[in-house]
């Protein structure tokens, strides 16, 4: 259960809302590298924290990321011609660089210096990997760029997707950090996922289906252990980092590739769910990468041309009661991705959390919330920055490992849990 | 019946997760009082928790132990428990027709009485959950707490500030 003020607290990202300004402390990803394709490309309209935008690359390769309408007649620049180093209004021929500058207006002599006096909002985009990232906050207080790993390995090694999920960022990023649904939503993934099958440690995950939970606090958010049985005296340990505001990362299954999630708002009843894959030493394969492509995994289908899934509300998400009855999928719903977004927007666009039940299980999201509250109000009153800017809060990777029974796992797995370039993931 | 007036409609999630049909949600609460059990188990859990009695608890029973026992030697009617007035309690009372019960504590010198509890709550097929309390932020030190709850806990918490305790218990509905 939270009180309505803390859940308008934390699911409310407007501008001038409070968790709005904490997001605002952050690079977070904007769009796929791919949508800006080449130089004077088709511009994209971007939404984001409930701010319309328009994103494009110029003539010179720079990337723009600007209020979306044109400062004279509030006209859409998507419909803009994107030439010769900016981004011109087709109604009246205003046009815009990646600075958000008015550089012509054209029904103006050019000495009355009148497109001077006219900008749009612009914030920065900037490409890290396979992805665009924007900071939406105050340019004087811009964190280091991005140093997440999925990001910083070579490109060969990675692959990124993102996809609409209707609903409020926070009831998706929490469905991100309980470990607990995944005995139960997930589990007809584990035996035919081609990106999750054939791991020892997936016959842990079917052998004991009640996990035990520790909770333990790290400077950039927090570490989730899931400890099922093992071999006599061991504990099969999995262990999800959750960096804040949104960002999680999937524990391991053999040398499957890493993958894992950010949650970002497009407003308040809308988010991008980006989700990435990543192998730390090795390129993908060409089956790894197809499969990715093909919607296996934590990714999905689309609507062609979206980035709207192929399993949505408005076709019920394909449910197959017959399937459901066979236990091919628990759900009824086909992929990882879908069988997560479907409960999370069947819980209505913004989820009453008075209305709640949580059980002891549930502590990692009482702690990310109790640790949003905390990061979200010492912004507000004091201007203290939140925990998950630094690089060091990013560097972190999410580890499968069979332990001794009386190993504790974040100080075992210290090492494990940092990003390490080079170094294989450690995983069962 | 004719095919427009066919109550099942062509996207029904599509229109049961509108904003404006969440409106339509039961108002009723949806669950009775808890019987939440708070056990605090050495002197610094305990000047935490005193600190949040007070509040609006729905039915939530604080609780103190502040000596260690022998586990073996100790039943449950024998283990010495506070409440916050400072009179004794009984740990069998106390924990029949618990709903849950939490063991907070920030200490390793306490197994015994944490045991005593567990057996109690396990004989009774409740749920216990463990909250260290690790506010000088000493790994060691935790581990050392983590130990000693873990055999006893379906779920361990270790918190870096003594307000994750209200933010826990508001959360458990205690």
């Amino acid at each position: 259960m939270l009180r309505k003020e803390v859940n308008d607290l934390l699911t409310q990202t407007g501008a001038d809302n409070p968790m709005g300004k904490m997001f605002r402390q952050y690079w977070i990803p904007a769009l796929l590298a791919r949508e800006l394709p080449e130089d004077d490309c088709e511009p994209v309209r971007v939404k984001l924290l409930g701010e319309r935008l328009i994103a494009f690359r110029d003539s010179k390769g720079r990337y723009g990321l600007i209020d979306e309408f044109c400062a004279h007649r509030g006209v859409s620049l998507w419909f803009g011609r994107n030439e010769e180093g900016g981004l011109r209004c087709p109604y009246h021929g205003w046009k815009y660089d990646v600075e958000g500058n008015c550089t012509e207006v054209p029904s103006e002599p050019e000495e009355s210096g009148f497109c001077e006096k006219i900008k749009l909002t612009a914030y920065p985009l900037i490409k890290v990997g396979d992805v665009l990232w924007t900071h939406m906050g105050d340019k004087d207080n811009r964190p280091p760029e991005p140093a997440w790993e999925f990001a910083t390995v070579p490109p060969e090694q990675t692959f990124t997707s993102k996809r609409w999920q209707e609903c409020n960022w926070l009831q998706a990023m929490e469905g991100g950090i309980d470990s607990s649904h995944v005995s139960f939503l997930h589990s007809g993934g584990l035996k035919s996922d081609p990106l999750f099958k054939g791991a020892k440690g997936n016959e842990y995950n079917h052998a004991d289906k009640k996990p035990i939970f520790e909770v333990t606090e790290a400077e950039g958010g927090l570490y989730i252990g899931a400890r099922r049985k093992a071999e006599e005296g061991r504990f099969y340990w999995r262990i999800t980092p959750w960096v804040m505001p949104s960002f999680t990362m999937v524990p391991p299954r053999g040398d499957h590739p890493m993958h894992g999630h950010f949650w970002i708002p497009i407003d308040d009843e809308n988010c991008w769910a980006w989700s990435f894959d990543f192998h730390p030493v090795r390129a993908l394969t060409d089956e790894e990468r197809q499969a990715m492509k093909d919607g296996h995994g934590v990714h999905n289908e689309y609507v062609p041309g979206t980035f709207r899934p192929l399993q949505n509300k408005d076709n019920d998400y394909m449910m197959d009661r017959e399937a459901q009855k066979r236990g091919d999928t628990y759900s009824g719903i086909k992929g990882i991705a879908m069988q997560d977004a479907s409960l999370q927007e069947s819980m209505g666009p913004i989820v009453d959390r008075t209305k709640e039940n949580l059980v002891s299980t549930d502590n990692g999201i009482i702690m990310a919330r109790h640790r949003l509250r905390k990061a979200v109000i010492a912004l507000r009153d004091n201007g203290t920055m939140p925990p998950g800017r630094s690089n060091e809060h990013q560097k972190v990777r999410s580890v499968a490992v069979v332990l001794d029974a009386d190993q504790p796992y974040a100080e075992t797995c210290k090492e494990d849990l940092k990003s390490r370039p080079g170094t294989k993931q450690t995983s069962v | 019946m004719s095919e427009s007036s066919h109550p099942t409609l062509l996207s029904s999630c599509a229109l049961a997760a509108t904003a404006k049909e969440a409106q339509f949600r039961v108002p009723y609460p949806n669950s009775r009082v808890r019987a939440s059990r708070i056990f605090a188990l050495d002197q610094r859990a305990a000047d935490a928790m005193m600190t949040i009695t007070e509040q609006p608890w729905q039915g939530a029973h604080f609780l103190t132990v502040r000596v260690n026992v022998d586990p073996d030697k100790t039943a449950a009617s024998d283990l010495p428990l506070e409440k916050p007035d400072g009179s004794p309690a009984d740990l069998a009372e106390e924990i029949e027709g618990a709903n849950v019960v939490v063991l907070i504590s920030s200490s390793d010198n306490n197994a015994g009485a944490a045991e005593v509890i567990a057996r109690e709550a396990f004989m009774r097929n409740i749920m216990s959950a463990g909250l260290v309390l690790n506010e000088d932020g000493d790994a060691m030190k935790s581990s050392a707490v983590v130990n000693t709850l873990r055999p006893f806990t379906s779920v361990l918490v270790i918190a870096t500030d003594q307000d994750f305790i209200p933010a826990m218990l508001t959360a458990l509905r205690a």
